[in-house]
């Protein structure tokens, strides 16, 4: 029978030589600002490529669900659907009917336009989609942007990612894997509308940046008592291996570091209140990053809180007849702020 | 960018908004503002439809420069990491909801309110307490107020959060103002400073115009105390009495470059045009909810006869 070892270096192996974060882009990212000095253009000059964008851009206005050939498909409970570029503009406290209190993050869905959907067969071969699926069937994958900028900012290579459907070069770009019959074509509108109250969703973004962070901070470490004679050491992290055992530090040692700035799921939000009019959604719990980061949310992973019915598919679209949509949606379990107060 | 010129004005607008308002009685006709539209619907409707600037008519809606000490949750959080213009609008509009269904009258640290909350676990299941306001904070939803009181000889203090859908009424039994923006040192007064009676009627405002001063001074219990009460330069306590050297250490360890410290005041404050802007938008909308409530404050009485 083996001495148990003072760390379980078990688990340590598999989280070493993981890189965690990089400071450049991927190989395959395209140019996107545009890198250059202070220019100096004249006022004129400035004024007429102004109108040049103008005049490019001019024609393009926001398409209807009917105009859009969709093919009319049915949804059904193996179905992934797009999900949404969005803001996490901060947080908000709201009761529920019973008087309790629950923190709610707000979530602005911005102006997502699909850019491109690419086949599952095709996606297979491209190198991401060959790693994700290379031992079951190949999803379709969406690219979805959002935050249209002036053309000016940005490299002619970024913008010509958008040349062949015509928008305005946007400032995110995201990648959502989708079933077949789920695909959405370019210039499709993503809004709010697209969740459904009470609907469960993962929020995927980059934690809040902590910076260089020492081990009780980082990794939770009790550090040494605050008095009682220690001297220098109340925050440090004490041993760092056995003598006996390899005879080193082992890789993955938990020590001081960078901390955050990582992308991360926060599976199983709640979706308690939708405004239709000014594109938000607040979700029940926190988010990761901090406030005005950019978030993704789709539709959650986790098997028990999939959807029953069939959510919008594949995306919302206000209906036909005109009739605007009712514009703050609230979940039963909430009070609304106008009705009358609650009485136990 | 910090304008020196128009942050002197901010903050002589701001000392002369204070003395108007506690000093000299002032008359509603310096605002110039839209004639207000008394309808149904106004407290109901989601979306503030008041649209402010040059709309219908040439007139600017302006808020009277008291609101910023009447309704100081309406102004953010002046931290910039977490601001952000939508979710501060949204926050205003749910606020404004919320007040069209119940009073939150005008208080300030040192008026004595009673505070009327659901509870299941009271016999009425309505739960009363009367205290005196010693500390408020928090903006947007988030506001709260801590009221205190002495209790069968005991210190009492409640911390309420001002738009809890659970709290039934708010009432102001006497409107006043101490010398202090706290009054912590309650805690560590004699107890016949913090006790009010539990049955305590509302009392007649002399002056609807100006909200008086009360400039008691405290008697502090004897050392030790929670806190170092001779740091803080607090107006409304008496003389501590206390030994030189806690005046000397308490000399060492003051600021007193921080009152000339423009930055700091800058940081911690919301412009005043941004002020102006937030105030005008809720102006009308309170406007209309107090006319509404006086309606029907006239009525109530006339209905019963």
């Amino acid at each position: 029978m083996y001495v148990q070892l003072f760390f379980n270096h078990e688990q340590i192996r598999t989280m070493s030589r993981v890189k965690r974060r990089t400071t450049h882009p991927p190989y395959w990212h395209v140019l996107k600002n545009v890198q250059r000095g202070d220019e100096k253009i004249s006022s004129d000059n400035l004024r007429f490529v102004r109108e040049v964008i103008q005049d490019k851009y001019k024609n393009k206005s926001p398409i209807k669900g009917s105009d859009l050939d969709i093919e009319k498909t049915e949804w059904d409970p193996k179905t992934k659907r797009s999900g949404v570029i969005a803001r996490n503009i901060g947080v908000q406290h709201m009761w529920e009917k019973d008087g309790k209190k629950v923190i709610c993050t707000v979530l602005h869905v911005l102006d997502n336009h699909v850019i491109r959907y690419v086949p599952p067969e095709e996606y297979a071969k491209s190198i991401i989609g060959a790693k994700v699926f290379r031992n079951r069937k190949p999803l379709g994958c969406l690219v979805v942007g959002a935050e249209a900028a002036n053309p000016d900012r940005f490299t002619k290579q970024y913008c010509s990612l958008f040349n062949e459907v015509g928008l305005l070069p946007k400032k995110r770009l995201a990648r959502f894997i989708v079933t077949p019959n789920a695909a959405l074509p370019p210039c499709t509108p993503l809004t709010a509308g697209h969740f459904v109250i009470g609907q469960a969703v993962d929020v995927y973004g980059k934690t809040i940046d902590y910076g260089f962070q020492g081990v009780v901070k980082r990794w939770g470490f009790k550090g040494g008592p605050a008095s009682h004679g220690a001297t220098k050491f109340h925050r440090r992290g004490g041993t760092i291996g056995t003598g006996r055992d390899k005879a080193r530090v082992w890789p993955g040692q938990k020590m001081p570091g960078h901390m955050g700035s990582e992308k991360r799921f926060c599976r199983g939000l709640k979706i308690v209140r939708i405004n239709m009019k000014y594109n938000v959604i607040y979700v029940k719990g926190t988010v990761p990053g901090p406030t005005n980061s950019i978030v993704q949310i789709f539709d959650t992973l986790l098997p028990r809180r999939k959807f029953t019915e069939a959510p919008p598919h594949p995306t919302y679209f206000p209906p036909e007849d005109g009739t605007l949509p009712q514009e703050d949606i609230w979940d039963s379990n909430l009070h609304v702020f106008g009705s009358p107060s609650i009485s136990v | 960018m910090l304008r020196r010129a128009v942050l002197q004005t901010f903050r002589q607008g701001l000392a002369q908004s204070f003395f108007k308002r506690y000093a000299v009685s002032l008359t509603e006709t310096t605002v110039t503002h839209q004639p207000i539209e008394t309808s149904n619907e106004a407290g109901e409707r989601s979306v503030p439809t008041q649209k402010t600037g040059d709309e219908s008519r040439n007139t600017v809606v302006v808020a009277p420069p008291e609101f910023r000490f009447m309704y100081p949750e309406f102004l953010p959080d002046p931290a910039m990491e977490t601001r952000n213009r939508l979710r501060e609008k949204l926050e205003r509009m749910d606020m404004l909801q919320r007040r069209s269904v119940i009073e939150i009258p005008e208080f300030y640290t040192g008026s004595i309110m009673a505070v009327t909350v659901a509870d299941a676990n009271s016999p009425n299941k309505f739960a009363r307490f009367v205290g005196i306001c010693i500390q408020r904070g928090g903006s947007g939803l988030r506001a709260w107020f801590i009221l205190r009181n002495v209790v069968d000889k005991q210190g009492v203090e409640i911390l309420y959060e001002m738009y809890c859908p659970l709290i039934q009424k708010i009432e102001v039994l006497r409107l006043e103002r101490r010398l202090d923006e706290s009054l912590l040192y309650l805690r560590d007064a004699l107890p016949e400073y913090s006790t009010f009676p539990l049955d305590m009627e509302p009392e007649r405002r002399l002056n609807n115009s100006v909200v008086p001063i009360n400039p008691l001074k405290v008697k502090l219990r004897p050392r030790p105390w929670l806190e170092r009460w001779e740091r803080q330069n607090l107006q409304g306590v008496e003389d501590l009495n206390l030994p030189q050297r806690f005046y000397d250490k308490a000399e060492k360890v003051a600021k007193p470059w921080e009152k000339y410290d423009l930055m700091l005041h800058y940081r911690k404050t919301i412009p005043a045009e941004e002020q102006e802007k937030i105030f005008a938008e809720i102006h009308s909308q309170l406007q209309q909810q107090e006319l509404k409530r006086k309606l029907r404050r006239r009525r109530g009485p006339d209905n019963e006869q």
